[in-house]
């Protein structure tokens, strides 16, 4: 999900994260004695979480764990069924035309205090994410419902956002713009139900615990003990309470460290864990089934474009595309099946008109070379006229995979292109805010996509976009999005986003560098847990142990 | 650590027998053959860090990512490669009628096997030929032809075709791929000149102690990674010891509220948590992300390493200054200056010697969790603790990665400490005579 990417896969290295680690051993003396990976009987089942979620306040959280978290605790009105199809989920019933969309509730649905959940739930939920006071990094994806980005930016009130519940069990959505994958939204973290009397009661506090917020999902959140342990439990007040089959998730042990995961798993403590590079010979000469999965997500080098950066400049970014392949970086460095070599701002996950948008409009490839690399780096000296290049910062992740290519990335400027590079390793959090700050040359980022639509990746470097970390801005990048924002005819669409995978190829507002595979471990006696791009990943709701 | 206060005991005077009775019990030998063994280990080392880089003239940073995790090897020619794009079979070339391998290199492996009625998906298996099983399933494809790229080297792969869905065996061959480096590599270690892209043969050096995750030369990032951790291990000692001997000699010899106030400055800094503020230490000094941290971490050492030994002489001195021998002189109208240089001085410069050598081996081990944890040196700059961080990712599949320079901190600490106790056993004479 968006913002960044992590997955769950990554080592931390903050200080906390570390203390933590160092103290994995004591952790797992400190297990009960009778922890196992699946729990036939009881219906549990253990896993361990890379990083605590920054928030569970479904209208600012941007992250992936999050993203687990609470589509586990709360359902919005559709949701992603055991095959990713969109299903009926809050919503009984629902209609999309041109200019809007209703939902119809159900009745059965209730929050785990006992009151049923209604349209006045979600028209508070999306008018309270779009205040500007809740500076949600998410307000953005509301756009195309009608006022939304006015009421946003504080211009009209919030009662005037395009949304209201014509009775208790009806909800209509007034668009603003035409939002062909509107239904994928509705599904999307964001658009989650809030109960504002629970907001009211916890202020700012809401969501900080597991007492301070409600659940209307098929779990609740029992327990959560902070950078420590987090529990969910089956949710009895559920609507679909019956065929939900977990009892118990529980996730003792937070770690991003592969190979900690990995030795738990391989000790029978928990039931999934992700694999690395280091650990895959070690996984096949155990026999254990590699099982994967394309996360949809893309990671890129992006440049920073603030006043005064060297990576503003265009001969720079041609250089430095010229000189890192993904496809070297891919089979050599990371070494992972599935993982594959990015040469466009769009996956091959995206849908086109009717198949891939990669097999409809294939991208041009730039192949690696560094006498090019070289003349454009030399024009890149004349043209800010500069005698030597300064050292840059490259903001990168703490995962051992993240410092790997931060390595390789350092090693390649200096020997290509004689430039210094400065490896600045942050943890999550403090990348994020760094990103945000602009407080980087290059940044290592990712980006999963929220909905099912190409638009999730192709308004991710509109100049108006918040998560334009690098405040790019290409009048004819943002000509092209508002094109395509404003059609409904899919062929002009499309036209526009091959437009932008053109740009984004020559004028390099990022460089892509991989679309990312997730390589796992499964125990065998766990079944049907959705892994999928949507909706949250891996997804229990529809899971069950075999006895 | 014990040492004793006093570097002589009183002697007591009894009858003249008793006098001849008294023996000098005999020194400790500095010559004991551990001493010589971690003595040499010692020297070793430091020729192994500081010679060593001139005899093994490899980068310790440069990355022959044709070479990733390789065993040690030693010098070999490999082919140029200048095609690097996807690849299909050509229309006219025939079908084959088995797995045919259209090329085998370290940069690809181009296996084409004849349609098979009836299946939609094949799915291809690399595995180990010496190994069982079937090994790893790297694609999936609905193609009758696939070029393996990831991460190959010079060893015997088997290949298995199977149906993707039923999971029938199909095809089988071993393939040991010829050793490759492609154009842009080659180009980049300037192994060829830029504007050459002809296939021809180039010279990859040898690794005695095999390469890391990114194709690093382990001997050499060996070599780079002591001379961090050596130089931590010295010279932080070297500045906290020489700023507490100072710092408790002053205590010592003024005594009154200046000792009081110095000792109650020495409790506060021994209260701090080391680690905690360690750690934030390094933080507030740092100078700017990703730049070299030995200095920050050199600092922080000082700032909470000094106590212990400025208690240490502070303790001394303050024994000294009561000695009669010390009265007698100032007695007789020696300066102070001439005192500290005829009487302190020698007394305390055996005990200094012994907190050195045992503080060697804590700050080369402090040096070296600090890396661990990724609070150390940060890239290109390396050290044995961070090369250890380094090789733990690969623990489970390239063992070699992490011992080594585990190898290297285990010997030096082990060394260091055994001389420094073999030091304390030779200046830790019980009787003798004072050199007053």
């Amino acid at each position: 999900m968006a913002k960044t990417l992590l997955s769950r896969f990554i080592v931390l290295r903050s200080l906390s994260t570390q203390l933590i680690a160092s103290c994995l051993f004591i952790l797992v003396i400190s297990a009960p004695a009778n922890a196992q990976a699946v729990d036939a009987a009881q219906a549990k089942v253990t896993l361990a979480l890379a990083t605590e979620p920054p928030t569970l306040n479904s209208a600012v959280a941007t992250d992936t764990i999050a993203g687990f978290i609470l589509s586990h605790l709360m359902e919005g009105l559709l949701v992603y069924d055991a095959n990713g199809q969109l299903a009926a989920g809050v919503a009984e019933r629902w209609q999309l035309d041109a200019d809007g969309a209703s939902f119809w509730l159900r009745e059965s649905a209730r929050w785990s205090d006992g009151k049923p959940v209604t349209a006045h739930d979600f028209v508070f939920a999306w008018r309270h994410a779009l205040k500007p006071t809740t500076a949600s990094q998410y307000a953005f994806i509301f756009y195309p419902v009608k006022n939304a980005e006015a009421v946003n930016n504080g211009k009209l009130p919030e009662s005037e956002l395009g949304v209201r519940a014509v009775s208790d069990y009806e909800l209509r959505v007034e668009f603003g713009q035409p939002c062909p994958y509107f239904l994928s939204l509705a599904a999307f973290m964001t658009f989650l139900p809030m109960r504002e009397d629970v907001l009211d009661h916890w202020g700012s506090r809401y969501a900080a615990d597991s007492d301070k917020l409600v659940f209307n999902g098929a779990f609740v959140l029992e327990k959560w003990i902070h950078g420590a342990h987090l529990r969910l439990r089956k949710n009895s007040q559920y609507w679909q309470a019956d065929s939900v089959k977990i009892n118990e998730i529980d996730m003792p042990y937070i770690t991003a460290d592969p190979s900690a995961q990995f030795n738990l798993f391989r000790d029978g403590q928990i039931a999934i864990a992700p694999l690395d590079t280091g650990l895959l010979n070690e996984a096949v000469e155990r026999g254990f089934d590699i099982e994967y999965f394309h996360t949809g997500s893309l990671f890129f080098l992006e440049f920073n474009f603030r006043e005064g950066r060297i990576t503003a400049n265009r001969s720079f970014r041609k250089a430095v595309q010229r000189l890192i392949d993904p496809d070297l970086l891919v089979n050599k460095i990371i070494g992972l099946p599935g993982i594959k070599p990015a040469y466009s701002l769009f996956p091959v996950t995206v849908k086109g008109m009717k198949d891939p948008f990669r097999e409809e409009y294939p991208v041009m490839r730039v192949d690696p070379d560094i006498a090019a690399a070289r003349e454009y780096l030399a024009q890149a000296k004349e043209e800010l006229g500069l005698d030597k290049f300064p050292p840059l910062v490259l903001l990168a992740g703490d995962s051992p995979r993240a410092l790997q290519e931060a390595e390789y990335y350092q090693y390649l400027f200096k020997k290509g292109l004689g430039i210094e590079l400065r490896i600045d390793q942050q943890v999550f959090k403090q990348r994020i805010e760094k990103m945000r700050r602009g407080d980087f040359d290059i940044v290592a980022a990712a980006w999963g996509p929220d909905y099912d639509d190409i638009m999730t990746f192709a308004d991710l470097f509109a100049s108006w976009n918040e998560n334009n970390r690098g405040r790019y801005s290409n009048p004819l990048y943002d000509r092209w999005i508002r094109l395509a924002q404003h059609s409904s005819d899919t062929r002009t669409r499309f036209n526009a986003m091959a437009q932008i995978q053109r740009i984004v190829v020559e004028d390099v507002p990022i460089l892509p560098t991989y679309e990312n595979g997730s390589l796992y471990v499964q125990n065998p006696r766990l079944k049907g847990v959705r892994r999928s791009i949507f909706g949250g990943d891996p997804f229990f709701r529809y899971a069950w142990i075999e006895q | 650590m014990t040492i004793s206060v006093f570097r002589f005991a009183p002697k007591t005077w009894g009858s003249a027998d008793d006098l001849e009775m008294v023996a000098p019990i005999a020194l400790p030998s500095m010559a004991s053959p551990t001493v010589i063994l971690s003595a040499t280990v010692v020297v070793f080392l430091l020729l192994f860090v500081s010679v060593g880089p001139l005899l093994w003239q490899q980068s310790p940073s440069q990355q022959w990512l044709s070479q990733i995790s390789d065993g040690p090897s030693p010098a070999y020619s490999v082919r140029v490669i200048s095609d690097n794009g996807a690849w299909r079979p050509s229309a006219l070339s025939d079908m084959p009628a088995g797995l045919k391998v259209h090329a085998a290199n370290t940069e690809y492996v181009r296996l084409h096997w004849p349609v098979l009625e009836g299946v939609t998906r094949y799915r291809i298996y690399r595995g180990d030929a010496h190994k069982p099983g079937l090994g790893l399933a790297i694609a999936d494809t609905s193609d009758n032809y696939f070029q393996d790229r990831l991460q190959l080297s010079r060893e015997l792969y088997r290949y298995t075709i199977a149906d993707a869905d039923t999971g029938l065996l199909l095809l089988a061959r071993e393939i040991r791929p010829e050793a490759a480096i492609s154009a842009f590599e080659a180009q980049l270690q300037g192994l060829i000149p830029v504007t050459n892209n002809t296939s021809q043969w180039v010279e990859l050096p040898a690794h005695p102690l095999g390469t890391d995750a990114l194709g690093r030369d382990m001997l050499a990032r060996l070599m780079a990674g002591g001379r961090t951790s050596l130089f931590v291990g010295v010279v932080a000692p070297l500045l906290y010891i020489s700023f507490g001997c100072i710092f408790g000699a002053i205590a010592g010899l003024m005594g009154g509220w200046v000792d009081q106030l110095a000792m109650r400055f020495v409790d506060f800094v021994v209260a701090l948590p080391f680690l905690l503020f360690m750690i934030l230490f390094r933080v507030a000094f740092g100078i700017g992300p990703g730049e070299n941290g030995i200095m920050p971490l050199i600092l922080a050492m000082l700032m909470l390493s000094w106590p212990g030994s400025a208690r240490l002489i502070r303790g001394q001195v303050l024994a000294l200054r009561s000695q009669p021998f010390v009265e007698a002189s100032r007695i007789a109208g020696v300066g102070t200056s001439r005192m500290i240089l005829r009487h302190m001085l020698p007394n305390v410069l055996p005990m200094i010697l012994v907190a050195f050598s045992f503080a060697i081996p804590q700050a080369i081990f402090t040096e070296a969790f600090l890396s661990f944890i990724g609070m150390g040196v940060s890239p290109p700059t390396t050290s044995w603790g961070a090369l250890c961080n380094d090789g733990i990712k690969t623990l489970l599949s390239h063992p070699r990665q992490l011992l080594l320079p585990a190898l290297f901190i285990s010997l030096s600490v082990l060394a260091f400490n055994i001389l420094g106790d073999a030091l304390r056993d030779a200046t830790d004479r019980r009787s003798g005579v004072v050199r007053a």
